[in-house]
C-alpha cells in the first residue's frame, strides 16, 4: 500500500516537472513581453504591428521546419527558398496575383523536392544537402537580383493588410496543427523521428514520406514568400538571407528538441516563433548594437538548447 | 581461507518510480559459475550492470575481494576485474575487432602520445588464436561481422585479461549452438582458474547444467541462494514465479491434420549470400517452424514473407495471387512480422506504448475525414495492451523503459491489434521468462485455433518440437529436411539435421 502511494507520488511529481517544462517557453514568451515593455516604457506595445508585420514569414516557413525536424531530419536552405520563390512572386505578380501565390509555392515545393531526392534516394544527410541548396539556389538569387532588385507589380500594395497576411499565417498554423495532430501523417512523423527502422517493419513507406515532406515544406516557404513580397515589395540579392537560422534558433526557444520524435509539440512552433521575434526586436529598441545583439542571442539560443535537449534519444540528426 | 569473492550488500536502484532492486544482499564465491535467474524485470541484469559500473547504484556496496568497489564505468569496472558481457550488442560500430577488443585500454599500445596499431593488431590476433576464433580478423572493421562473431568478439574482450568476475548477461540466448557450446568452455575455463563467472539465463535446464550456485530474484527483491545440485527446473519455476507454475506449457495435441488450404506460397526464393532456392507453403491454421544455426539464412525467410528483404529473388504470394514484395503490401494482407532485433526493427523505442501499438491500424482507426481521435487510439491500445497483460503503467508510457518481456507484449499487442492472418514470428520468446513464454505459446495456440497460420523461427528446439505442426532445418541457406509432429520427435532429430 505504502508502495503504490510512493509510486504515485513520484507519478505525479515526474510529470509535474514535465508539464513546467513544457510551459517554460510559454513562460519565457511573458516574461520577455513584460520585461522588455517596461524597459522601453511601453514602446514595444505601441509597435505591436510592427513587430507583428515580421512574424508572418518567420511562423510560416518555421511550421515546414518543424514537420522536418519532427522527423529529426534539418533544413537550412529555408532562406534560398523563401529567396527564389520571392523572385518568382514578384514576376509572376504583373500577370496575375492568384498565379503569383500558386508560382511561389511551386517554386518552394521544387527546391523541396531537390532536397527530398538527394535526402532520400541518394542517402546523403539532410544538413549536408541543404546546406549545399542554401549555397546553390542563393547563388542564382545574388544573379537575378544584384544589379537591381526584383520589384513586384505595384498592384502587390493592395494586399498589404493585416487581414491577408494574418489570414495565411492562421491557415497555415491551423491545417498544420489539425494534419500534425490529429493524422496517421502526423503519428508517422514522430515516430520516424524516434525509430526509423521500426517504423520502417510497422508499414510506413518512409522515404515517401520523408520526401513528401521535404516538398511540403518548400512549398509552405513558397507561400511565405507571397507574404514576404506583400510586405516588401520587392526581392533583393539577400532576400530571405539567414532565414533557416531564424527558423532554427525559433524552434528551439519554443521547446523543440532537436532530435525530434514523441515529445514535439505543435505550441513550439507558434511560441518559438513569437519568443524569437520579441527578443530581437527588444533587443533593437533597447539599443543594442548588432554584435551585442547576436552575442545575446547566442547565449539565450544556447541555454534554451540545454535545456530542451532530449538526451534519453542519443540519436544522431539524419 | 574465507572463499568469498563478492559480498552484495543492501544494493538499491531505482529507475524514476520503478523501483528495480530492493536492499539485495548475497555472496558470490571464488571458483563457481553463480547464476542469476527471475522473470523479466526482476532486476537481475540491473544487479550486474551495477556492479560492473554501466549504472550507479543508489544505495547498498559492493565488496570485491574484502574492499569495497564503486565503479562508475566499464573502464574503471574492468580494472577492478570485473568484465561484462551484455544482452544487446556490446560492440561498437565503426572500430575494428582490435580496437574493441581493447577498447578503454588503447594505453597498453600507446607509446610517446601515438598508438602503435600494428602491436594492436598483433596482440588481439594472437588473443583471438588462443580462443580458436581464427577465422575473425583483427583488422577488420566489426560490422563486417554478424551477430554471432560479434558477441565471440565480446567474449575475447571481457575474458582475455583473466577478470575475477565475468557476468555473462543473457547472451546464450542470441548464439547458436556451436557459439553457445564455445562460450559454455570459456565459463569453464574462468571457473577452473579459480575466477567467477556470474551468468544469467531464462533457460532453466541450461541454468542447471552450466551453474554451481543459483540465486533467485523476484521484482527486485533476493529469494534465495542455492546449490544446482539440490533444486530441479520445477523447484526453480516455483521460486521465481512465486507460485506453482500450472498449466501447460506447450502444445499437448498431436493428431491434428493441417488443412489443405493454402495461405501463402513461397516460390524459389533466393537472396544473394543468405538463402538459395527454398519453397515451401503455409497452410491455414498450422504453425511452420523454421529451425536451424543461427546462420542458417532461417532470420531471412522472416523477413522474405514480410517483404523485407532486399535483393530477393523469387516469389512469395498469398492464395489470391497477390505478391508480397513490399512492408505496406505484407501488411495490408494480413501478415505480420516480430523480428529477432526487437529493439531495433519491431519497436519505436522513444515512444509510447500506445503508438507502437497503433502505428499499423492507423487507416483503421482514422475516421471518414482522415482525422484521428486521441481517445479511440488510448483505448484501442489499452484494450491490446491489458489482452496481452503488459506491465505497465498506462498506454503513455515510453516502450524504452519496458523489460524484454513486457517489449515483446507490446508487439505482440499491435499485430493482435491488426488481427493479422499470417504471424511470422522470429525468435518470438528470445530473452524472456517462462511466464510470458507461456502466455506466448498459448496465444498462439489460441490463434492456430481460430485458423490463424503462423511461422515460428526459433533457435530453441524445444519450442519448435512443442509448438510446430511441421519443422523445416535450414542449413547453409538451404532446406535441410522437414519434419512432422510427433510425440517421437526429440532435439536429436533436428541436431542431425542442422549441422
Amino acid at each position: 500500500m505504502d508502495n503504490k502511494d510512493i509510486t504515485i507520488r513520484a507519478l505525479k511529481k515526474q510529470s509535474l516537472i514535465n508539464r513546467i517544462r513544457s510551459l517554460l517557453p510559454f513562460i519565457g514568451l511573458i516574461a520577455m513581453c513584460i520585461i522588455f515593455n517596461l524597459l522601453t516604457k511601453g514602446s514595444m506595445w505601441n509597435s505591436r504591428k510592427l513587430i507583428m508585420n515580421q512574424v508572418y514569414v518567420v511562423l510560416i516557413s518555421a511550421t515546414g521546419v518543424f514537420f522536418i525536424m519532427s522527423m529529426g531530419s534539418l533544413d537550412f536552405s529555408q532562406g534560398s527558398i523563401l529567396g527564389i520563390a520571392s523572385i518568382v512572386v514578384c514576376l509572376l505578380s504583373g500577370k496575375s496575383m492568384l498565379l503569383a501565390v500558386i508560382g511561389g509555392i511551386v517554386a518552394g515545393a521544387l527546391i523541396g523536392a531537390f532536397n527530398g531526392y538527394f535526402y532520400v534516394n541518394r542517402k546523403i544527410k539532410s544538413f549536408i544537402v541543404t546546406i549545399c541548396t542554401m549555397f546553390l539556389f542563393r547563388g542564382f538569387i545574388k544573379y537575378m537580383a544584384s544589379n537591381s532588385p526584383v520589384a513586384a507589380n505595384i498592384k502587390i500594395y493592395d494586399y498589404d493588410t493585416t487581414a491577408i497576411k494574418l489570414g495565411i499565417t492562421a491557415t497555415v498554423l491551423i491545417i498544420s496543427f489539425i494534419v500534425f495532430r490529429f493524422t496517421k501523417f502526423g503519428i508517422n512523423l514522430k515516430a520516424i523521428g524516434a525509430g526509423e527502422k521500426a517504423v520502417k517493419f510497422a508499414g510506413v513507406r518512409t522515404d515517401r514520406v520523408k520526401f513528401l515532406i521535404y516538398v511540403l515544406s518548400g512549398a509552405i516557404t513558397g507561400l511565405a514568400a507571397f507574404v514576404n513580397i506583400v510586405k516588401n515589395g520587392s526581392a533583393t540579392a539577400n532576400v530571405g538571407n539567414q532565414l533557416e537560422t531564424q527558423i532554427l534558433i525559433a524552434l528551439v526557444l519554443g521547446g523543440m528538441p532537436i532530435s525530434g520524435g514523441a515529445k514535439v509539440r505543435f505550441e513550439n512552433v507558434i511560441v518559438g516563433s513569437l519568443l524569437y521575434v520579441v527578443l530581437t526586436n527588444g533587443l533593437i529598441m533597447m539599443g543594442l548594437t548588432t554584435q551585442a545583439m547576436q552575442l545575446i542571442q547566442g547565449i539565450v539560443f544556447l541555454i534554451f538548447v540545454a535545456l530542451f535537449a532530449d538526451r534519453e534519444s542519443l540519436s544522431v540528426i539524419k | 581461507m574465507n572463499n568469498i569473492r563478492l559480498e552484495i550488500k543492501n544494493v538499491s536502484k531505482n529507475f524514476g518510480i520503478t523501483k528495480a532492486l530492493q536492499s539485495v544482499s548475497f555472496n558470490i564465491n571464488r571458483g563457481e559459475i553463480h547464476a542469476l535467474i527471475g522473470e523479466n524485470g526482476s532486476g537481475k541484469s540491473t544487479l550486474t550492470n551495477s556492479l560492473a559500473g554501466i549504472y550507479q547504484k543508489d544505495n547498498g556496496t559492493f565488496i570485491l575481494d574484502g574492499k569495497e568497489i564503486n565503479p562508475v564505468n566499464q573502464v574503471e569496472a574492468n580494472n577492478e576485474g570485473i568484465s561484462i558481457i551484455v544482452q544487446e550488442l556490446g560492440t561498437l560500430d565503426g572500430l575494428t575487432v582490435a580496437e574493441n577488443i581493447f577498447l578503454g585500454h588503447e594505453d597498453r599500445f600507446v607509446k610517446i602520445g601515438i598508438k602503435n596499431t600494428s602491436a594492436m593488431n598483433r596482440r588481439a590476433g594472437e588473443l583471438l588464436a588462443e580462443y580458436g576464433f581464427d577465422r575473425i580478423k583483427p583488422s577488420d572493421m566489426i560490422e563486417n561481422y554478424n551477430f554471432e562473431d560479434r558477441k565471440l568478439v565480446e567474449i575475447v574482450k571481457a575474458t582475455y585479461f583473466d577478470p575475477k568476475i565475468v557476468v555473462i548477461d543473457e547472451t546464450t540466448t542470441a548464439l547458436s549452438r556451436e557459439g553457445r557450446e564455445e562460450l559454455y568452455k570459456q565459463m569453464n575455463n574462468i571457473r577452473d582458474k579459480g575466477n567467477t563467472v556470474i551468468f544469467i539465463s531464462h533457460d532453466l535446464p541450461e541454468v542447471l547444467k552450466m551453474s554451481d550456485t543459483i540465486t533467485i530474484l523476484r521484482d527486485g527483491v533476493y529469494i534465495d541462494t542455492i546449490k544446482s545440485a539440490d533444486i530441479d527446473e520445477d523447484g526453480l519455476k516455483k521460486l521465481m514465479v512465486g507460485r506453482d507454475v500450472t498449466g501447460k506449457y506447450y502444445r499437448s495435441d498431436y493428431d491434428e491434420e493441417i488443412s489443405n488450404e493454402i495461405v501463402l506460397k513461397v516460390q524459389d526464393v533466393s537472396v544473394p549470400g543468405l538463402i538459395s532456392h527454398i519453397s515451401f507453403d503455409l497452410h491455414k491454421g498450422e504453425i511452420l517452424g523454421f529451425g536451424g544455426l543461427s546462420e542458417s539464412g532461417m532470420h531471412e525467410i522472416g523477413k522474405v514473407c514480410f517483404g523485407a528483404s532486399y535483393d530477393r529473388e523469387g516469389s512469395v504470394s498469398l492464395a489470391d495471387g497477390t505478391n508480397i514484395n513490399d512492408i505496406p503490401t505484407a501488411i495490408s494482407h494480413s501478415i505480420a512480422y516480430t523480428s529477432k532485433d526487437r529493439d531495433n526493427e519491431s519497436l519505436v523505442m522513444n515512444q509510447s506504448i500506445r503508438d507502437n501499438i497503433c502505428l499499423p491500424s492507423l487507416d483503421e482507426l482514422s475516421n471518414k475525414a482522415c482525422l484521428l481521435n486521441d481517445k479511440k487510439l488510448k483505448e484501442f491500445a489499452d484494450k491490446y495492451a491489458k489482452q496481452m497483460s503488459t506491465k505497465m503503467q498506462s498506454v503513455n508510457q515510453f516502450v524504452s523503459n519496458l523489460s524484454g518481456g513486457n517489449k515483446q507484449k507490446v508487439v505482440l499487442a499491435r499485430w493482435i491489434g491488426k488481427d493479422s492472418d499470417i504471424l511470422v514470428l522470429d525468435s518470438p520468446t528470445r530473452g524472456i521468462d517462462i511466464k510470458v513464454k507461456q502466455d506466448i505459446y498459448q496465444l498462439m495456440d489460441k490463434m492456430r485455433k481460430s485458423g490463424k497460420s503462423i511461422i515460428m523461427i526459433s533457435e530453441e528446439l524445444m519450442e519448435l518440437i512443442g509448438m510446430c505442426d511441421r519443422i523445416i532445418i535450414m542449413k547453409d541457406g538451404k532446406i535441410n529436411g522437414e519434419l512432422k509432429r510427433s510425440k517421437a520427435m526429440d532435439e536429436n532429430s533436428l541436431i542431425s539435421k542442422m549441422v
